[in-house]
């Protein structure tokens, strides 16, 4: 991160998530992405005369959810306003959205960073339907009306943010309140949760906001801070170029989009006067009355949180903040771990071999490890044949390697298969691999009786190296202190 | 012998095929001929369905003679107003717009018409889009009113009212946005029944002023508005704004001896002599049959044009916005970029008062311009529903004219602000969302037909139906038009 001394970014974000419904907003056709174009609609999805919209309950259900999640005030009284602008992926040429009665105001999250809890408001958040998407084919354009209806929910943050770490940290908070809810499917690839950033900067010490650039459809985190860090450089330096003129002129109020191989945020169009979206209430819509046994009800079944969740595997787990994080951000990740770990019952260790080793091995892949297909059941044996010294740590990274070429096998049966993975135990033939590697080390032994310890460290490599990384790691270790200690 | 069906009300001829008196296909065929007969002086229709009205009408004989249940309008001939859907039917609104426009699913209405054995005969015609107060502004025709072909038969719903008024079929539904069923019943001299706002689905109704709309019946009788009622007025899950209520049976025998009749007297400065006496003689006629009547407080309904004016273009500029050339309707073939899509397709597809509708719906929503006209017009709405509640505190129903005048001559009125005044009686029922029914209740000295209206508070629609059915039994306005009772 940056410092930019005299200057203080100022960042808010709009995060639109898809609610994972099974039928859309405002019709029963299917909320599903991938299909072929113009598969999962309705006449309501294209806005065909005579069709009105019908309320999804379990879109405002999910959203009341995510309102208790982050200690909002939930409206007892919200509603649908029209939005009238005319893009052929809007089937109404209006959308359907809430504007003047949110069903969500207020609500914060909470985020560590750099060892400080630090609080982000939230100024409002509501339900509306996402619309259609544009094709574009050599001689035409066509539009795809699977996604025009969709519920989304637009989370409006308060201009909060000052730096691009700190909007990103959030966005990811986010983002796993949501999956933890089941809520949202998080998928930013398939757009299902899409970033809007308003950048502005000002001196250090202003009080008033001046003018920003509105990015547009940010669907990563790491775009979301490329984005934002440009974003801020570029502005402070068009501040720094012409001090005196005026800001309007220098930073034309816009939308923009972040182009990633540019790696900058292309102008897509400048800001008439004000866009006029003429909003007034749907009248094809009665308001949404809510009653406080509904939302009750919803608060007491509201689901671990990730930050929850995160302090008790600190807590009660004895993890490390940095792997706690990691685990917790993504739900099925750490459902994965809960799942494993209340059988081996190892949580630093389990941790570590999902967060690190298998992830590692998996880098090129573009896989994720829960996706993989290793069972947590097969993945807790696993731990526990370490935990119980059945293998030893370079025996283990082998069975995991064959772990990962082959999910759904049983580890125990890997090891058991390969003669290879069969600890030595056997006192006595360890102790001539150790008189094997002392009678070749002279001068190990003379540093070690030097006082340095580091080449008690390399006569066990040697000895391990020599049986293949088979032999129980204490006996080496015993064979070796006494050998030592009686030369 | 061939039975003059068209002299019939819809429950009378239901009943002379229930008895096996008439077959389906013979009152079919004696509607089709009057229609073919008589439909060229009056133009009502845009489509007539023969095919399809002769082969539901075997069918329904054919049920008939297997003894089946054949529905509570079997073998009665509806016509549609062309703004709901008949799938796989053209819906045009009258707008040449949605010339190619088939409707891909049928019309709640039209489900539950069809599911109770009605015989769909036909589109009428209509202004565009349902906006207008003539019929004169659809895009392909205007319609000329049964008692005097060169003046108009009111509208929107001009075309049904017509068709109704002629005889050519004994039900018509229509569409009501601040009067577009009960102006046109006046002015033809039938009976035009907006129901409670939400008692009827609008769903497959294409949609003018959302909070507005109403699809009810125009029918001879108050009694084939009731039974028209009973098959229409129930709950939709399509519609949210629609009542989760159960269906109403509609008894229409009631004793006006303890009903009370609001009277809004100050409202009603300043009408034409004709109408204000037209109107003390229904007025009168009510108390002979024993209900009481009592000066009520409307005042505020003076200003319902403005604010009718402000919140149906509101809503109509954007349930309009639909209409863009890209998804169906007509694409203008001039048009190469996206813009000019929209821009050409819209400027060649709606006639000039949709576009002056669609212009300052945009235009009082516009920012800078919201607060001094969506919202004092709402807030007004607000007061006016008060008004009403206050009302009907003290009476159970409220009696006013329905229109200003009598039908007035084709072309006769071009201001459009003067046309406007043709709904000043009827959207206040629209803006609070109450039952009113046109009734005939005489004619003007040009013999053209007049009505007048009761109105009721919400969920009332059978006692405003009951109240309407004493009159009409008392006074019996609803006439056929000499021009078209043929015999035949």
């Amino acid at each position: 991160m940056k410092e930019h001394t005299i200057w203080e970014p100022v960042i808010g974000l709009e995060i639109h998530a898809q609610l994972n419904t099974r039928s859309k907003l405002f019709s029963p056709a299917p909320n599903r992405f991938g299909d072929e174009p113009n598969t999962n609609i309705s006449y309501v999805c294209t806005g065909q005369p005579g069709t009105l919209p019908i309320l999804n309950k379990e879109a405002v259900k999910k959203g009341v959810q995510f309102g208790l999640a982050i200690g909002s005030d939930i409206a007892l009284l919200s509603a649908f306003a029209r939005k009238s602008y005319f893009y052929p992926d809007t089937p109404r040429n209006f959308q359907i959205t809430q504007f003047e009665n949110p069903l969500i105001r207020g609500g914060s999250i909470t985020i560590d960073i750099d060892g400080i809890s630090k609080r982000f408001p939230i100024k409002e958040a509501h339900i509306e339907d996402d619309a259609g998407m544009l094709r574009h084919f050599t001689h035409f354009a066509g539009v795809d009306y699977n996604r025009a209806g969709a519920p989304l929910i637009e989370i409006v943050s308060e201009p909060c943010f000052h730096s691009a770490k700190e909007a990103s940290l959030y966005a990811m908070e986010v983002r796993a309140i949501l999956l933890y809810l089941d809520a949202c499917d998080g998928n930013m690839e398939e757009g299902s949760l899409r970033i809007d950033g308003n950048v502005s900067v000002r001196l250090k010490g202003e009080n008033i906001l001046r003018p920003r650039a509105e990015i547009k459809n940010l669907n990563s985190f790491s775009f979301l801070e490329m984005a934002i860090e440009s974003e801020i450089t570029s502005q402070i330096a068009l501040y720094e170029k012409e001090p005196n003129r005026p800001h309007l002129e220098l930073i034309p109020p816009g939308t923009y989009r972040w182009d990633p191989d540019a790696k900058q945020a292309i102008l897509m169009r400048a800001k008439e006067s004000s866009d006029d979206y003429r909003y007034f209430p749907e009248p094809d819509l009665p308001p949404i009355f809510l009653t406080t046994s509904y939302i009750d009800e919803l608060r007491s079944t509201l689901p671990e949180l990730p930050r929850d969740r995160f302090k008790r595997y600190v807590s009660d787990l004895a993890l490390n903040n940095q792997s706690a994080y990691v685990l917790t951000q993504e739900k099925k990740l750490s459902d994965y771990f809960e799942e494993a770990n209340t059988i081996c019952k190892s949580p630093k260790n389990l941790c570590n071999w999902m967060i690190v080793e298998f992830v590692g091995r998996l880098k090129d892949t573009g896989k994720k490890f829960v996706d993989l297909g290793i069972s947590p059941k097969h993945l807790a044996a696993f731990i526990q044949m370490i935990d119980q010294g059945k293998i030893t740590g370079p025996i283990a990274k082998q069975v995991a390697d064959e772990m990962v070429a082959s999910p759904w096998k049983d580890p125990e049966r890997i090891v058991k298969e390969n003669p290879n993975y069969q600890p030595l135990d056997d006192a006595e033939t360890i102790e001539k691999f150790v008189d094997e590697v002392l009678a070749a080390n002279q001068q190990s032994i003379l540093d070690f009786q030097a006082g340095k310890e580091r080449a008690f460290g390399f006569l066990v490599g040697q000895v391990m190296k020599l049986t293949q990384g088979k032999a129980s790691p204490s006996i080496v270790n015993s064979l070796l202190r006494q050998k030592l200690q009686k030369s | 012998m061939t039975i003059p069906f068209y002299r019939f009300s819809a429950l009378e001829i239901r009943e002379m095929f229930e008895k096996g008196e008439a077959s389906a296909v013979s009152i079919a065929n004696h509607f089709l001929a009057r229609i073919a007969k008589h439909d060229p002086s009056i133009k009502a229709f845009l489509k007539v369905l023969e095919t399809e009205v002769i082969l539901k009408a075997e069918a329904l004989d054919r049920k008939k003679k297997m003894g089946l249940p054949c529905g509570k309008l079997a073998a009665v001939p509806v016509a549609i107003k062309d703004n709901m859907h008949i799938k796989g039917q053209l819906t045009t609104c009258a707008s040449k717009f949605l010339t190619n426009y088939k409707a891909p699913f049928n019309a709640t209405a039209i489900h539950l018409l069809e599911e109770e054995g009605a015989l769909l005969i036909g589109k009428t015609n209509l202004d565009e889009f349902a906006m207008g107060s003539s019929t004169e502004n659809s895009a392909f025709f205007s319609t000329n009113n049964p008692w005097n072909l060169d003046v108009v038969p009111g509208g929107s719903s001009g075309g049904s009212s017509a068709a109704v008024a002629a005889r050519l079929c004994p039900i018509a539904t229509g569409s009501d946005t601040g009067g577009s069923i009960r102006q046109p019943a006046s002015f033809c001299g039938v009976v035009g029944f907006k129901p409670t706002y939400g008692r009827v689905s609008r769903y497959g109704l294409v949609a003018f002023g959302s909070s507005l709309d109403q699809i009810g019946p125009i029918t001879t009788t108050i009694a084939d508005a009731a039974l028209t009622m009973e098959v229409i007025g129930r709950h939709c899950p399509y519609d949210a704004t629609c009542l989760d209520l159960p269906p109403e049976t509609y008894l229409l025998r009631k004793e006006l001896q303890d009903v009370v009749i609001g009277i809004p007297t100050q409202f009603l400065e300043g009408l034409t002599p004709e109408i204000e006496a037209n109107f003390l003689a229904a007025v009168d006629l009510f108390r002979t049959l024993g209900a009481k009547t009592m000066e009520i407080d409307l005042s505020i309904l003076k200003h319902s044009l403005p604010v009718y004016y402000i919140l149906a273009t509101a809503e109509a500029s954007t349930n309009l916005a639909r209409f863009d050339g890209i998804r169906y309707g007509v694409r203008s073939s001039g048009a190469k970029t996206l813009e000019e899509v929209y821009d050409f397709s819209r400027k060649e597809g709606f006639g000039p008062e949709v576009k002056q509708r669609i212009m300052l719906g945009t235009y009082v929503l516009s920012a800078g311009y919201q607060d001094a006209y969506y919202r004092k017009a709402q807030k007004v709405r607000t007061l006016m529903i008060n008004a009403f509640d206050k009302a009907f505190e003290a009476c159970d129903a409220v009696l006013i004219p329905t229109a200003p005048s009598g039908a007035f001559r084709k072309g006769a009125i071009h201001d459009p602000v003067e046309m406007y005044l043709q709904d000043l009686f009827t959207i206040s029922a629209n803006l609070a969302g109450l039952p009113a029914v046109s009734i005939p209740s005489g004619f003007t000295k040009e013999n053209l037909p007049l009505g007048i209206q009761v109105l009721g508070p919400q969920l009332c629609d059978v006692a405003v139906l009951q109240i309407a059915n004493a009159y009409e039994q008392a006074s019996r306005f609803g006439k056929i038009p000499p021009l078209f009772d043929d015999g035949a």
